[in-house]
């Protein structure tokens, strides 16, 4: 057991070694670079460009050689630094992250935990009331099934634009000023409800789905139908494969958890909600390694950890786990 | 007696397919739009891209969805689209099945550190950039067509059917069959291939349409994020222009909602297909 | 249930996170000036760390209670920050939030391209005194900020920055020998080679920085810093920001309300960061932005449509002229080394078809000089008639044919005068909209006439690379051709020299000719008077129309809606309108936007 987690935790941090390198190396091999890119912006005059250019390429040190930029990555990586954002400039990409970050949890937090327990209900219901499945789960079907930009972008300007019930855009009110009272609350709420309702009801539908077809497969398996035949009463027998349909889809939660910090692009950008997705798409188009670097360090740390007590969870619950781990 | 069993197998597959009606209305709308998008586009006598009327004509006879704010014709862009949907559905799904066939098969069957190797591949694979990947490889292809993006988005979508099929191989390996084959000395590559797989082969196929819908999902995204095929038409491509010329604020409806509607028709009904074949394979579904 | 206890736990962390996130700016530390009048809180964004220094501060009541801001104080705009705001450093000409220089950090001058005029602003005049000698006289009881006097030890202290690596302004010392403060209000500029045209340019886009708070900086602080909270002279104070907003607040001590009487209508500004046109345009249409400078599409509709929507003129091409788009072609490759074949392509491209279809009337078709409508007065007509161009493809295919280049084998398509295939690239970045539409027009264009030219999208990166690298055929680029006080920025960058591996901005298509190379630096050492500059223009347009380097194609509006339902007396070309400049982009706050404040008025 102990041999199988010390295993478990090497193979980890080896993937965790290679990913960063990885997304480490990925950004340099695009055309350009991040400081090119910088002063594209500013649309300088040409001798002032050519002053910035030098300098800035010795600042972000990318004049060395690659091996060498990519052990001052690694030593820095250590000391915390993560370095300085190239399209921000010259926010560190730590606070970049750190201030976009608390957005994604408000919106992605509440949508992922209570998209799962609503769909996980629906879907158990659904799977034994004929109605319900021949009425939520089309619904369900044609949530999931639209690209949710487009979704997104409907919802937001019947409810924005035509109805003029919701914003359509920030975080809360731009004549308000943040502080601590009802009023800043309600409207951040306010303008926080599409962008989670419209994430919301797209995982709802996955949710239900999958939880109906799993109910169904442990209703009708063997133990199922032998629990019936000694008479067990329904509910007991509900109650098992309710059990045993919610293991995957404790899995599918922990890396829909795991990978909370890549944001809510298309949410973030539908809605012009502040948050690390739209960072991420600048940051890749703006070729800003060192905020390419920032976010992927994270993303990568999260999807890691979530697969780690994964493998934990189904150790202790599913005994045939145990039975592969021995292996060859 | 034994050359007779397939056949009744397939009519009894049959029997229950064509009775299944969740299958038979899936299968409807996918028919629908696959002959809409073989024989549309000869429909038309406008290219997508060229400038054929008067600019943002809302449905009429001669342009059966509207003109687009440049006057394009959007039914030409629409039967267009449909056509590279279905070419990245089925390309992307494809290579998205095989890889995570291959993978997955090969991990819960070997266990041990082929499956730590694997699995390590396939976390490593989950949580690559794959937005600075695509700008890479927009850059030394010169051009994003629509066949690599379908490829592109293939090579990336395949961690998840890896680990389903991983978890299913799991559970087949320890039956008695494998045993049996594994006792007559074959080598684990055969028994993978010639014992599991051939069982698994109802559940390989729902994968499969599990990821020709992603597929044309994750299409749709990467279109609308403008990091889509920088050639050729598509429906995501067709969203992303319309959002970008500000169709739904300027009434031009026509340009937003087909795009959209069709994918989550497409896309619907391969879902709705798929638990109705799961019904079909699976006979104890059946009553439900 | 246990679920729904839990649920409001988690709800209830989740809205105390973001309180807190939204809350960052607040957790300051707090420090105070005391000068002589009064006292200044200057608020300082700690990042991470709580407080770290509380020095007692009794809170100004009035100022606190005021959690919104009243709709009829405040002016919502747009246009301009496309990323959450980040640097206040005036130092650092591409990422300074919206507003720095112009609002907060004030110029010597303003320029105003409309009346070609420059406005004294922080000096009160400025005069060649001697030869190679520039007097700037200060204008008196300007302050900054926090208090402190403004004088010429802040401007010989900004200047003398410009010597440090890394400041935009180093290749100022190049021509300028030394600045001295002759008395607190008096700075006297010497050179060593007088470049007019580059001075006047200088004098009103060096913002000036405060000598007191800044000479205690780091080199590192000084031009990597983010310089938060900003102190200035100017109008606007730093009010807050965050993600997606950067909000200024009125300066009440204003100099200019004394010395020249004016005062800015908004109390408060709130610049939106926008991730999309669209959702600008949406926000545009439900009137929760009062002045928009994104390029939205379809606005001539909006302001046929009786949208409330306004723009700088009713008609087309609404806006104002800010840019000029050229077609860039690699001189260094065949068969673009070749004049007739440039000339070719200025024939075949209809510039009517991108302005009316891609643009739907909002650009002009530009003038072959390229020089924008501000500029007119320098275009020579005699040289225009006689070597200008149109869009007409039969002279094009008869000058190909003329130079030479023939359909050899029959593909429709011309080869080169030895034979040889043509097969061009012209690329523009991929998701530049209205540029993918453009040169898809421009490639067509070339087509007609027997030009295989074909239309490529790589992501901006890739088109960077390649344009200032050398690598490319041909591109779409206008980003050193904007509005100025002298059309020498305009060739400075269109004849950029000498050609290196890189062309950082300008004369990308690496067109080599000293002479035309010499004629732009003595239009720059021309003193700043139309007259004695039009000889010198007429000459650099003949070698450009000669040669045709690069084919100017349109004039980039200066994208710039409104709506009067909360502010009116917005400037515009309509008669008794104020004539500024209505724009919130980098550049455009000294020229004359920032008087566009001080004629807005609240509707009642």
């Amino acid at each position: 057991m102990r041999r199988y987690l010390g295993r478990k935790l090497l193979i980890y941090l080896l993937t965790f070694f290679v990913a960063v390198t990885i997304d480490w190396l990925i950004p340099r091999f695009m055309p350009g670079n991040p400081v090119d890119t910088m002063l594209a912006r500013m649309a300088l005059r040409a001798d002032s460009a050519e002053v910035l250019r030098s300098y800035y390429i010795r600042a972000f040190k990318l004049d060395l050689p690659l091996w060498q930029q990519y052990l001052n990555f690694w030593a820095a990586l250590f000391r915390g630094d993560l370095g300085i954002s190239t399209w921000l400039f010259p926010q560190p990409v730590f606070q970049i992250i750190k201030r976009a970050v608390p957005y994604d949890l408000f919106l992605l937090l509440p949508a992922i935990i209570l998209s799962w327990i609503a769909g996980n209900r629906v879907g158990a219901i659904a799977a034994r009331v004929r109605w319900l499945d021949n009425t939520i789960l089309p619904l369900g079907y044609i949530l999931t099934a639209s690209p949710y930009m487009w979704l997104a972008i409907v919802l937001a300007w019947a409810l924005g634009n035509v109805a003029g019930i919701f914003p359509i855009a920030g975080a809360y009110g731009f004549g308000l000023r943040p502080h601590l009272s009802w009023l800043f609350i309600k409207d951040l709420l306010w303008h926080w409800f599409l962008p989670f309702s419209s994430l919301f009801l797209v995982m709802f539908g996955g949710w239900a789905i999958g939880m109906r077809n799993m109910i169904i497969y442990e209703l009708e398996s063997e133990y199922s139908r032998y629990l019936e035949s000694l008479g067990t009463p329904q509910r007991l027998i509900r109650k098992y494969a309710f059990r045993n349909a919610m293991l995957p889809q404790i899995t599918g939660l922990a890396l829909q958890l795991g990978g909370i910090v890549a944001g809510a692009l298309a949410t973030e950008i539908v809605f012009a909600y502040p948050g690390i997705g739209y960072m991420i798409l600048n940051a890749v188009q703006n070729q800003d390694y060192f905020l390419i670097q920032g976010c992927f360090l994270f993303i990568i740390t999260g999807v890691l950890l979530a697969n780690f007590i994964i493998d934990l969870v189904y150790i202790v619950v599913d005994p045939r786990t145990r039975l592969g781990m021995t292996g060859e | 007696m034994a050359q007779e069993r397939p056949k009744e197998v397939r009519s009894e597959f049959l029997y229950f397919a064509l009775r299944n009606r969740k299958l038979r209305v899936g299968l409807g709308i996918l028919v629908f739009f696959l002959l809409f998008a073989i024989i549309g586009p000869f429909l038309t006598e406008y290219d997508p891209n060229t400038y054929a009327g008067p600019s943002a004509q809302p449905p009429s006879s001669e342009f059966w969805f509207g003109t687009t704010t440049f006057g394009q014709d959007v039914y030409s862009q629409f039967a267009h689209g449909l056509r590279s949907t279905f070419i990245v559905g089925l390309i992307g799904g494809g290579i998205g099945t095989l890889v995570g066939v291959v993978i997955g098969l090969l991990a819960g069957y070997r266990g041990g550190m082929v499956d730590e190797i694997l699995n390590m591949l396939t976390n490593i694979v989950l949580i690559i950039p794959t937005l600075s990947v695509l700008i890479i490889i927009a850059a030394y292809l010169a051009v994003r067509g629509i066949l690599t993006e379908s490829v592109f988005i293939g090579l990336t979508a395949w961690p998840w059917a890896a680990r389903a099929i991983r978890a299913q191989t799991f559970s087949l390996r320890t039956r008695e069959f494998v045993d049996l084959a594994r006792m007559s000395g074959r080598s684990s590559l055969r028994i993978v291939f010639t014992e599991i797989a051939p069982n698994m082969m109802s559940y390989l196929f729902l994968v499969f349409i599990l990821q020709f819908g992603g597929a044309i999902l994750n299409a749709a995204t990467l279109d609308f994020i403008g990091l889509g095929p920088t050639r050729g038409m598509s429906l995501g491509l067709m969203m992303n222009n319309a959002v970008l010329w500000a169709a739904l604020q300027l009434g031009m409806w026509w340009w937003l909602i087909p795009p959209g509607a069709a994918i989550a028709a497409i896309v619907g009904a391969l879902y709705v297909m798929n638990v109705g074949l799961d019904e079909v394979f699976n006979p104890k579904l059946r009553e439900m | 249930m246990r679920g729904s206890k839990f649920l409001t736990v988690v709800g209830l962390l989740t809205i105390a996170a973001l309180v807190l996130a939204a809350c960052q700016p607040a957790t300051v530390e707090v420090t105070r000036i005391v000068t002589e009048e009064k006292e200044v809180e200057v608020t300082r964004i700690v990042a991470g760390t709580p407080v770290v220094e509380v020095v007692t501060a009794t809170p100004a009541p009035a100022e606190e209670a005021e959690v919104t801001y009243p709709r009829n104080e405040t002016l919502y705009t747009s246009g301009k920050q496309w990323g959450p705001p980040t640097s206040w450093n005036p130092l650092q000409p591409g990422s300074y939030a919206m507003g720095v220089i112009g609002l907060c950090n004030e110029t010597l001058f303003l320029y105003d391209p409309l009346k070609n005029e420059y406005i004294p602003w922080l000096a009160e005049s400025g005069d060649w005194v001697g030869d190679n000698v520039y007097e700037v006289k200060l204008r008196q009881g300007v302050q900054w900020s926090d208090g402190e006097p403004f004088t010429s030890a802040d401007v010989v202290y900004t200047f003398e920055l410009g010597k440090l690596d890394g400041v935009y302004y180093k290749p100022l010392w190049d021509w300028l020998d030394k600045v001295e403060a002759v008395d607190e209000y008096t700075v006297q500029f010497t050179f060593k080679e007088v470049r007019y045209q580059e001075w006047g340019n200088t004098l009103y886009s060096v913002a000036m920085v405060p000598k007191h708070l800044w000479e205690g900086r780091s080199e590192e602080d000084i031009v990597n810093g983010d310089n938060l909270p900003p102190v200035g002279t100017g109008a606007y104070l730093y009010e807050t920001h965050s993600e997606d907003r950067m909000v200024w607040k009125r300066n009440e001590g204003w100099w200019a309300k004394d010395a020249l009487g004016l005062s800015v209508g908004p109390k408060y500004i709130v610049d939106i960061v926008n991730p999309s046109n669209n959702v600008a345009l949406g926000l545009f249409l439900k009137g929760e932005m009062d002045l928009s400078n994104n390029f939205l599409p379809g606005i001539a509709t909006l302001v046929e449509g009786g949208y409330g929507v306004q723009t700088w003129y009713d008609d087309p091409p609404y806006m104002l002229s800010a840019n000029t788009a050229f077609l860039f072609m690699n001189t260094t490759k065949k068969p673009m080394d070749d004049p007739a074949f440039r000339k070719a392509m200025a024939y075949a491209v209809d510039v009517d078809e991108i302005v009316t279809k891609v643009y739907g009337n909002i650009v002009q078709k530009c003038n072959p000089t390229g020089l924008l409508p501000v500029w007119e007065q320098y275009v020579d007509q005699d040289v225009v008639d006689e070597l200008g161009f149109t869009y007409d493809p039969d002279k094009a295919r008869s000058i190909l044919a003329e130079a030479g280049y023939q359909d050899v084998d029959g593909d429709g398509f011309v080869e080169a005068p030895d034979g040889s295939k043509i097969e061009l690239k012209i690329i523009v970045p991929f998701g530049w909209t209205d540029w993918m539409e453009s040169i898809k027009v421009v490639a067509n264009g070339a087509q007609a006439v027997g030009i295989n030219l074909q239309p490529d999208f790589p992501d901006f990166g890739g088109y960077w690379d390649q344009l200032t690298g050398g690598t490319f055929d041909m591109a779409i680029n206008n980003f050193g051709s904007n509005m100025s006080d002298t059309p020498w920025t305009f060739y400075f960058w269109l004849f950029r020299n000498p050609i290196t591996d890189v062309m950082s901005n300008g004369n990308f298509g690496r067109y080599d000719n000293p002479e035309v190379f010499d004629l732009v630096v003595e239009l720059d050492k021309t003193p700043i008077d139309p007259e004695a500059m039009k000889p010198v223009i007429a000459e650099i347009q003949r070698i450009q129309l000669t040669d045709m380097p690069a084919v100017p194609l349109w004039y980039n509006g200066l994208w710039a809606q409104w709506n009067s339902t909360y502010w009116t007396n917005w400037p515009s070309a309509q008669e008794g309108a104020p004539k500024y400049l209505p724009c919130t982009w980098n550049g455009y706050w000294n020229m004359t936007a920032i008087l566009m404040l001080t004629e807005l008025e609240p509707v009642q």
